[in-house]
Parts: C-alpha cells; structure tokens; sequence
C-alpha cells in the first residue's frame, strides 16, 4: 500500500504540471518616464511590446486609419526604411557621420490626439525643452498648405544639453486622424537633414478619391 | 496485496510498458517535429509536450478528442514505471551499481524536465541605450493593468492576466473602486481607424474606443508573428457604469480617466515581472563579419543597481555569457536596430538539474562498463594463467 500511494502522488504531481496559475497583482511602482511614441498619447505606455524570441523585430501590424486610406509619401534614397513597428505606419534610420543615427517615425491616431500645443510640448519634453504656452504657439509653428493638407511644421534643438538633440516634426489632421511625421536624433545631423525632411514633406499627399 | 494493486504493479514495473512508452515519446517528437510548420515552435510545445494528452477538435466544433497521450503522460508514465522497476525488481548489488546510477540519472532528468514545466518563466527585457527599467516584460501572455496615478511620485497598479479577461471573469479588487466586466475579449484582433459611415457602433463608450473597430483574426502561430489581443472593458462602480474601454496592447499608451477624486490609466500591455533591482544599458554593440551582414558577436554593457545600494555595479552580457543573478538568467537574445538590445530573462530553479543528471548517467555508464571490463580482464587472465 506504501507504494501504491507513492505512485499516486506522483502521477498527481504528473497531473498538477499541466496547471497555471493567473492571479490579479497589485504594486506600487516609481513613475515612468514618458515614452519616446507616439507624441500626444505617451504617458508610460508600452509600445515597444515583445517579440518572440529571435525575431528582430515585432510582427508588423496594421495601423488604424481612416477607410482604410492611407496618407503616402516617397523617401530621399538615402534614408533606410525600417520594418513598420506596432502603431507606426513607416520609420526610417536616416544615417549620418561616425554612426550617429537619426529615426524618422510616421504614426497615426483618431482624433486629435490632445491637441496641437499638447503634442507640441511632448516633443518639446523628450528632447529636455521647457513647454510652450498657447501664445508662444505662433512663433514656432509653421503651417503649410498642400494637396489638401495642413502641415504644422515644428523645428525644436536643445543645443544646451550634453548630446545636443533636435527634433524635425510635422503633424497632419486627415480624414478625422492626426499623423505624426517626426525627425529625431543628434542636432547636427538632423539639422543638416532638414531639407531633405522639407522635400519628404512635399511628397505627403491623400489618396486620389476613388472613381464613381 | 490484493488482486487489484497486484495488477497496478505488474503494470507499472513491465519491461514491456517501457518499449511502449518510448515506442510513443518517438512517434510523439517526430508527429510534433513535423507539426512545427503549421504551429511554430510555442503551440507545438503546449500541444504536444506540455500537456497529458494530445488534443484534436472535431472540425466545424470546439470538441476536443483526445487522440494521443502527451509528453507529461508519457513522461509521468516512465518515470513511475522507472521508479516502481526499481523498488519492485531490481536489487541494489556492486556489480549493478553503474546500472543503477544510470538510471538514477534519468529519473532526476525526467523530474528536472517536470519541474522546468511547471516553474520555468521567460521573460524579456527590450533596452534601448541610456534606458532604464526594473521589470521584464513576457514573451506571450498579456495583462490589463489598471493605474492610479494620483501620487505624483508613484503609480498603483493593479495588473489583471488576460486570461482572466479571456474567461471574462467579473472582477473586484480591494485597491480599485470599481469592478472590472469584460464584455469582449479577442485572442489576436486588427484595430483600425473606424469609417466615418458604415460600421457597426463600438461596444466602447471612453477613451480612445469608440474611434476603432476591432476585426477578429485566427491565432496566428508563426515564430516570427505575435498575437495583438484585444478586449472591450467596462468599469463598474456602486453608482452604475463608468464607460465601456478598448485596451489591447496595440494601443500604445494607457487612456486617461477620472473617478472619485483619482486619476487613472487602463491598458493593455505585455506581462511584467518587476525586479528588485533595475538594469540601465549603457552600450549596445553589434559586430558583423567584414564585409557581410552576418552577425558575428553582439554584447551589451549594463548598468546593474539595486535600490539598497548593495549592488551597484557593471556587467557585460554577450553571447553564451549571461548574467545570473538573483535566480535570474540574462541571455543576449537579440536586438532591434544599432542601438536597442532584447535580453532573455529566464528563471528557472531546476536549470542544474539537466547538467546532474547528464553527468550522473555518464557517470554511471562508465562504471558499469568499468566493472564489465575489470570482470572480463579477469577471466583472460583467470584463462591464460
């Protein structure tokens, strides 16, 4: 009988394998730093979600846009296109001197996604820039009008900082969406690249409608 | 003993359930071997080997059929049966001594690959240089983490497994004033801008929700692919119901609300696992062969700190070098771009296990063969003598 119970209690440790537990957890953790994506929604989110193990990037996922229309536009050649991450519609390394890297991010939300001044000043906050109020809003921000488009165009460096950074950024309401075009990266680098960024821009267009 | 464990026993200790056993763990590893195709490397894993039987649904139907044992029957299986040979028929003698400790070894790696089953967790931790963190984040499950971050130093969180929200489990928690319903809960989904005519209305009615539609789409198992699960959330207070949510994990950040006098966040977002202690990258690096793209060696330079102080130093993890610490092991696993590093985190209390048990049969074969040898240099000398 003695062993007949040792060998019950193993095929019930054998059984208990096959369970896993899920329970809720509570903690209290330090408050995260914004997250660098998307400007106007980070507020300790994580986009950067896991990919299975070996893979170099996360799967591409479609992005919400509007019916379905995306918003399309043609790179400088020299600009590397990177695989689409979660929530970005397109990203580009765009390469400098010595390795220095700039990243050229394209994402798209619903709405407003907070508002002008509110993205404004995330972009402001991730490269160390005191935020702007509504009335210094005129001087910084540039509009151009193309293809049925309005491009708030934003060009902000901190020159002060250890590794002076500069941001190169454009948002876009379309089809009740705001897209983001953003340009980050070491201040020289992104600076020297702003006409190129400026030609990209001109590039942007909407969907011809489709025929009736 | 009567008849009954009698029949239990000459069961369990047969030479002839082991031929079969193994007999069956083969046909098992090469069926699962062939079904990584079309499962990937994760589902084969939970298909075939870590469950007691292998699963078929009838098609058009969710009935499961068992159709074949899995690798824990089998397993459990051989490892009573190896067990049971031993009390019931073998006999402890020198002779047989490296026999015994052969088997000894197996039954410690049967045992060491249930134990890695039920405790083993695989974690990952995405770094980008300059970055900071004290959790690592899972490879597969997901969880509803639910904030409140009124302190202006700390958030509360209350992190709920998807599985919960899978089962759509009503659920109270003492740290939040209200009571969490899933309405919907969507394994892999696609999230898109929803049209301004023609789709049907949102089940959600806050925060972002209400402006996306959610398609359906089959589990994808492809190693190269994840899951995006999705679900819609509604928040129930003693006065009625606070709004109805879309979280998925495909929705970068949380969305924002307020309720009795707090502030609060609610999203989807990876599993974590918080550390007590934190890992700040300082340098990723990644060498390629000259004048390919191949990899040749990536490495990452950490900054490891515990918040008592009593660790503060640098580590470098490259591959086949990982850092074991605090029953965790680093593995450099990959990496996304020149300057982000994706570690592996494993904790596994058994790892040794395998390592005690391959030495012990090695171990225990050359003793036997030893012995066997010593007898048979005897004899010839016993013959020409």
């Amino acid at each position: 009988m003695r062993h007949r119970h040792a060998l019950l209690s193993l095929v019930s440790l054998t059984l208990l394998a096959a369970c896993r537990e899920s329970k809720v957890e509570s903690y209290r953790v330090p408050k995260e730093k914004p997250e660098e994506l998307p400007p106007g929604m980070a507020a300790g989110g994580s986009p950067g979600a896991p990919a299975a193990p070996g893979s170099m990037d996360m799967a591409s996922t479609t992005v919400p846009t509007a019916s379905g229309s995306d918003l399309t536009w043609t790179a400088p050649a020299h600009w590397k296109a990177k695989p689409a991450a979660a929530m970005r519609k397109g990203s580009f390394t765009v390469p400098g001197d010595n390795g220095a890297e700039a990243d050229l991010s394209i994402t798209a939300f619903p709405g407003d996604v907070g508002g002008e001044l509110a993205n404004l000043n995330r972009w402001r906050g991730q490269i160390q820039l005191a935020p702007l109020s509504e009335g210094d809003l005129r001087g910084v921000t540039t509009r151009i009008e193309q293809h049925g488009l309005t491009f708030i165009v934003v060009d902000f460096a901190n020159t002060d900082a250890a590794g002076p950074r500069r941001i190169l950024g454009a948002i876009v309401p379309y089809n009740n969406a705001t897209w983001f075009f953003k340009l980050t990266g070491p201040d020289a680098l992104v600076a020297r690249e702003k006409p190129a960024f400026l030609a990209f821009l001109q590039t942007i267009s909407a969907p011809a409608p489709a025929a009736p | 003993m009567n008849d009954t464990v009698r029949q239990f026993r000459d069961f369990f200790v047969s030479l002839r359930l082991t031929v079969v056993l193994l007999a069956l763990s083969m046909i098992l590893v090469f069926a699962a071997t062939l079904d990584q195709v079309n499962l990937g490397i994760w589902a084969v894993q939970e298909k075939y080997f870590h469950s007691l039987f292998v699963l078929w649904r009838i098609p058009g139907t969710a009935i499961p059929l068992p159709v074949f044992p899995g690798g824990y029957l089998i397993g459990g299986f051989l490892l009573v049966n190896l067990i049971s040979a031993h009390v019931y028929r073998f006999k402890l003698t020198w002779r047989k001594s490296g026999i015994f400790l052969t088997h000894a070894g197996l039954i410690l790696l049967l045992i060491g690959e249930l134990l890695t089953g039920l405790w083993q967790e695989e974690f990952q931790l995405r770094l980008k240089e300059g970055e900071t963190k004290s959790y690592a984040e899972s490879y597969r499950y997901n969880e509803l983490a639910i904030i409140n971050t009124t302190d202006p130093k700390f958030d509360d969180v209350v992190a709920i497994p998807d599985q919960l929200l899978a089962d759509q489990t009503p659920i109270q928690h003492p740290h939040l004033p209200f009571r969490v319903m899933t309405k919907e809960y969507y394994p892999n989904a696609d999230l898109r801008m929803r049209a301004s005519t023609g789709d049907n209305p949102s089940l959600a009615t806050a925060g972002l929700g209400p402006q996306i539609t959610v398609t359906p789409l089959p589990l994808t198992y492809k190693q190269d692919e994840r899951n995006w699960p999705a679900a819609f959330v509604e928040l129930v207070g003693p006065e009625g119901s606070l709004g109805t949510w879309l979280v998925s994990p495909q929705l970068p950040a949380p969305q924002a609300f307020e309720y009795g006098g707090h502030s609060w966040r609610i999203g989807m977002r990876a599993q974590r696992a918080y550390k007590p202690f934190s890992l700040q990258l300082e340098k990723f690096s990644h060498d390629v062969y000259v004048g390919t793209d191949i990899p040749k060696n990536f490495s990452s330079r950490l900054h490891l700190q515990t918040a008592d102080g009593r660790d503060d130093r640098e580590v470098l993890i490259y591959m086949n070098n990982p850092l074991r610490y605090a029953g965790l092991t680093f593995y450099q696993a990959s990496y996304d771009g020149e300057h982000t590093t994706i570690l592996q985190v494993v904790r596994n209390p058994s790892w040794r296990l395998p390592y005690i048990s391959c030495a012990m049969v090695a171990l225990g074969l050359i003793v036997q063969f030893g012995i066997h040898l010593i007898g048979f240099i005897g004899k010839r000398r016993a013959a020409t003598a």
